[in-house]
């Protein structure tokens, strides 16, 4: 957004153009990423159990099949109820950027399109993440129910696919921080014509 | 000497590895101990298979985390202001990666003696590994979100010349 506008917000905003120190979106990306990604991999681990058995053997782990779909569960429904929170946080973010405009990606694209697509990818992912929860909770509590494989081929297969569009999206993300220097302090001051190494402590 | 052909974020390949890494530290090692402590006041003793799966992916996570975050460090233009916080965040990392690994050889001894309890104090060991592990985010945050570590306008501007 533009200066007027941000101002007409009335927050306090430090030199990154935040109201606080670090950005909190990348913080919830953590979360949300790890516990998806390891939720569809512990439901991988439990469909092919019979398969990677020796391996648990070996290192001298009991591993109960249900677990790695317990794991696959909770992961996922932890996923799903933080990633409002990254998304949420993501816009409020994005509206108060005032980046540096004349500058292409990595990838050929500019700062608003960087912006456009990843604010749009992040409603997608998590309109994503929300269904395959409701999908996987159908399986769980419902259709496999006492099923040893509690999940479907293809719902492992979207979780794959899902792990290809995620690494897109957060490329996306992460070149709005490392490459525009989106709400970083040094990177703000420096854009502001100030010398960052004399002002931060 | 070998020479790597390094990008505008002063790395060898096109964006850093070590934030992509500590998803996989941060959301485990968090994660678990919310499944413990809820498993712990509700019984659900299928919480415990979770909290223990997801410290035992953290325990591995860490290590490669390390193992980039001392890589990307060493690439890193530090300058005196973040020289305190990279060193903190150093220290803290290899602190926490043996308190990780210590603690999930521990819940791995309690696992096999009985997997439906949990003794009150590895729950209170785990509060402080997160409050250690909260400390570490901050100072990992710091360096690239305020400090500018790797990201591309401020290489670029210690490369033509703005020094400290």
């Amino acid at each position: 957004m533009n200066s007027q506008l941000i101002d007409q917000l009335g927050l306090r905003l430090g030199a990154n153009g935040l109201p606080y120190e670090i950005p909190m979106h990348p913080q919830l990306v953590h979360l949300t990423l790890g516990l998806f990604i390891i939720s569809i991999l512990f439901d991988i681990t439990g469909a092919i159990s019979p398969i990677e058995r020796p391996i648990f053997k070996f290192l001298g782990l009991p591993a109960i099949r249900s677990a790695f779909f317990h794991v696959g569960w909770y992961n996922l429904l932890g996923a799903a109820a933080v990633t409002f929170f990254t998304v949420a946080f993501g816009f409020f973010e994005l509206l108060l950027t005032k980046p540096i405009v004349n500058q292409k990606s990595n990838w050929g694209l500019s700062v608003s399109w960087t912006m456009l697509l990843h604010g749009l990818g992040g409603i997608l992912m998590l309109a994503i993440i929300v269904a395959m929860a409701v999908w996987r909770a159908l399986q769980r509590h419902y259709w496999h129910k006492n099923a040893s494989r509690q999940v479907q081929w293809n719902y492992l297969l979207i979780g794959i696919l899902m792990f290809g569009i995620l690494y897109f999206h957060g490329t996306l993300g992460a070149q709005l921080g490392e490459e525009f220097g989106i709400h970083v302090t040094a990177a703000k001051l420096l854009q502001e014509g100030a010398n960052p190494y004399l002002l931060l402590k | 000497m070998l020479a790597l052909p390094l990008n505008s974020q002063n790395l060898p390949y096109s964006d850093p590895i070590h934030p992509i890494v500590v998803h996989f530290v941060i959301a485990m090692v968090f994660f678990s101990f919310v499944c413990d402590v809820v498993g712990y006041f509700t019984g659900n003793a299928r919480l415990f298979e979770v909290g223990f799966w997801n410290m035992f992916v953290g325990a591995i996570a860490i290590f490669a985390a390390i193992i980039f975050g001392q890589f990307e460090a060493g690439l890193a233009q530090v300058y005196p202001a973040a020289q305190p916080i990279l060193n903190f965040h150093t220290v803290m990392g290899w602190l926490l990666g043996v308190i990780v690994a210590a603690i999930t050889a521990c819940r791995v001894v309690i696992r096999n003696h009985n997997p439906l309890k949990l003794p009150p104090a590895y729950l209170g060991v785990a509060t402080f590994l997160i409050c250690l592990g909260v400390i570490q985010v901050y100072l990992g945050s710091k360096l690239f979100w305020v400090y500018g570590l790797h990201v591309k306008p401020v290489v670029e501007a210690i490369k033509q010349g703005i020094s400290p």
